[in-house]
């Protein structure tokens, strides 16, 4: 089944890769509305010579084989492609034994869980497939795979409330966490091609995602202000690991409101408690705060920032550790953007440097909504191979397009 | 005795509050409004000096559909760019799609301009059809009318009020279209040239003939080989009308008028768009009065 609509989707999106001349696409309107014209005619001059007794008499007629026709309940699906060109002045071997210090480690045992832009070269970094269906009156069920070259991976599947009263609803499945500002978003809707150095610290590469359940409230108040609760499984080991029970717990509070009729705050506060493979206690503190300014129907200047706290007890003693983005985006029209992104890390370890950052800047060009092109470059002082401490410098082009029956994107 | 009375009414109106109705865009606001009367209170989302395929999906606006007991949307796909999102945030079953507090105004007009094949290598089509109903005031009373019933099964104890209102508002409202189209149809010019299929129910109506659209698809910002085929047709077919919207870039209008001394006219498509447009009468005068220039 699933195969199914994987060849499906790809031959649908293979249409759109097709060759499309513009002359000749405007040809063919102009053919189809001809058609339309033509046909709109026929229509009319049906409509006039129909008697309200052939009405009667039609008005009974039905095709017996749509009787079980179950097409109309197909969910939305939607076919997401992002792939990359990059050059980086550090070869691949060298490349895959990164690490954060104070942060992560690498073993070469393990495979590297590096899931986007990993090769100097070409990268093809993966097809999502999302699956969104109303299932009954009481839940909507949605899924997210992500089809990497070699693995096949669930990235969400869940089921959401439709009919819980007084602002609430609930959420059960795997499901992206809605810490903080970014963690919820799909990276094809990140404004930078790679994670914030932050979340890829404190939460890993794939962020805070987990199995679980979830309860948002929205509160009756005149300014957005939302609440939220989540129980997950804790199976995030970068900051959790112990699963022995469910053991991570995530709580949030949103507001958001206008300042002026042209500008927007959106702010967060966030906690993740949860206890670490060691069977201790992470607290991770989250805050967020965007704001946007709408120039025109097209263009807008928008400012994000966040901050990671993470307070981790080991038996080695309690590590006190932090990190934060800070991001300018300005979207000059519908066809272009471009933007800055600052980020820092403080590990509070002694034995090690202390001054990781990373520098990035990024220039957008979206031919139609639905695909985009993307310039990166990045100098990252963050990063460590082996025991030798390199600079990287990276420049990467990217394409992401979004095919098939694909949601508008939340604020 | 009638202190009394003043005393009831004013517990009455406190102890039922009004029905909260919001709606995507101004002109159904306006309609809203006017069916609804003090039984209602109307909130609306989209600010009229936006591109109505493109509102942002404000936070702001989730607290508002939060608490609202019927929506109004324009429907045929115009707000699937914004709305979904905002919606989903609410967390409000009384006005989820398909509920009785959903009202979907594109449902009591005949769609035109319906694609006869649906694919994005067209650009951004409207597969349902034209959305962009609100610029012919003969739409104005189906809508009107949807709202009246609506409301009155939401709110049955002002069932009366609101057909009372419904029956005056259209009485109100067919004077004012003979005098729309008189107008109208004193007026020369029957070819113009559009930006974004944005008028042609207005245009149908009074057999104005839609030459060209500036955007060689839509949703795709103009080229300038297309511009140079749109002046060519205007020049062979003697249009002299370019009907701009508001939202839009402008230069791209005059340029075409430079070269072939057509007249670029800045239509309303909602109420509000542009000054002097505050309510519906307004805002269609407008469209009559510069139509016809
Ligand atoms: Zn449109």
């Amino acid at each position: 089944m699933i195969k199914k609509i994987i060849g499906l989707s790809f031959a649908a999106s293979a249409t759109l890769f097709a060759q499309s001349d513009l002359e000749q696409l405007k040809t063919q309107l102009a053919q189809q509305q001809r058609i339309i014209a033509a046909l709109q005619q026929r229509v009319e001059e049906l409509e006039t010579k129909q008697t309200s007794a052939s009405a009667a008499a039609t008005a009974n007629v039905q095709t017996p084989t749509s009787t079980f026709d179950q097409k109309s309940f197909l969910p939305d699906i939607a076919l997401i492609l992002n792939g990359s060109a990059v050059g980086r002045n550090v070869d691949n071997s060298t490349y895959e034994s990164y690490f954060i210090p104070g942060f992560s480690e690498f073993d070469p045992e393990e495979e590297s869980e590096i899931p986007y832009n990993k090769n100097r070269g070409f990268n093809f970094n993966y097809a999502e497939l999302a699956m969104h269906s109303t299932i009954g009156p009481y839940f909507d069920a949605d899924a997210v795979f992500h089809l990497h070259p070699d693995e096949f991976e669930i990235e969400e599947a869940y089921i959401t409330s439709r009919a819980l009263p007084y602002g609430l609803r609930a959420k059960a499945g795997k499901f992206l966490s809605e810490f903080g500002r970014i963690n919820s978003i799909h990276q094809h809707a990140w404004d930078f091609t790679s994670q914030p150095l932050a979340y890829e610290a404190i939460f890993g590469a794939e962020g805070l995602n987990d199995a679980g359940a979830q309860l948002q409230w929205v509160l009756p108040t005149d300014t957005y202000l939302m609440a939220g609760f989540e129980a997950l499984q804790g199976s995030n080991d970068v900051s959790f690991g112990n699963i022995e029970k469910n053991n991570l717990y995530v709580g949030y509070l949103k507001a958001g409101a206008d300042i002026t009729d042209n500008t927007t705050l959106l702010s967060g506060l966030s906690i993740a408690h949860g206890k670490n493979e060691e069977g201790l206690d992470t607290n991770v503190y989250g805050a967020d705060l965007t704001f946007k300014m709408m120039l025109d129907s097209y263009s807008s200047l928008a400012w994000q920032s966040e901050l990671l706290y993470r307070d981790k007890d080991t038996s080695e003693g309690d590590h006190d550790q932090a990190g934060y983005y800070t991001q300018l985006v300005y979207d000059y029209n519908q066809n272009w953007a471009t933007g800055i992104r600052y980020e820092r890390l403080y590990k509070n370890l002694v034995d090690e440097p202390n001054d990781l950052e990373r520098t990035s800047a990024m220039l957008e060009y979206k031919p139609f909504e639905f695909s985009k092109f993307r310039l990166q470059y990045a100098y990252d002082r963050s990063k460590i191979f082996g025991d030798e401490r390199k600079n990287i410098s990276e420049i990467l082009l990217d394409f992401t397009i979004e095919a098939g029956a694909h949601g508008a994107h939340a604020f | 005795m009638q202190k009394i009375l003043w005393l009831f009414a004013f517990i009455t109106s406190w102890t039922f509050a009004q029905v909260n109705v919001v709606t995507t865009y101004t002109y159904l606001g306006e309609i809203a409004k006017a069916i609804g009367g003090n039984d209602v209170n109307v909130k609306v989302l989209a600010s009229p000096k936006l591109d109505p395929h493109f509102i942002i999906p404000k936070p702001s606006l989730i607290p508002t559909l939060s608490r609202a007991d019927m929506l109004v949307a324009n429907g045929a796909g115009l707000e699937i760019g914004w709305l979904p999102p905002l919606l989903k945030n609410a967390n409000n079953p009384k006005i989820a799609i398909g509920s009785q507090g959903f009202v979907d105004a594109s449902q009591t007009i005949i769609l035109i301009d319906k694609p006869v094949s649906v694919s994005r290598a067209y650009g951004d089509i409207h597969p349902e059809g034209n959305p962009h109903f609100s610029t012919d005031p003969h739409n104005i009373v189906p809508i009107a009318r949807m709202i009246a019933n609506k409301l009155s099964n939401l709110d049955p104890q002002h069932q009366s009020a609101y057909q009372n209102r419904l029956a005056n508002f259209t009485t109100q409202w067919n004077a004012f279209l003979m005098q729309f189209d008189n107008k109208i149809h004193s007026c020369k010019g029957k070819k113009v040239v559009q930006y974004h299929q944005l008028y042609n129910y207005l245009l149908k109506r009074y057999n104005i003939q839609a030459v060209a659209t500036i955007e060689p698809l839509p949703g795709i910002a103009p080229s300038s080989k297309h511009i140079m085929e749109v002046i060519d047709t205007m020049q062979q077919q003697h249009v002299h009308t370019i009907l701009q919207d508001p939202y839009h870039e402008k230069k791209t209008a005059s340029f075409i008028a430079s070269k072939t001394g057509a007249i670029v006219k800045v239509i309303p498509h909602d109420v509000g768009n542009i000054e002097g447009t505050d309510s519906l009468k307004t805002f269609y005068k407008t469209i009559a009065d510069r139509l016809c220039q």
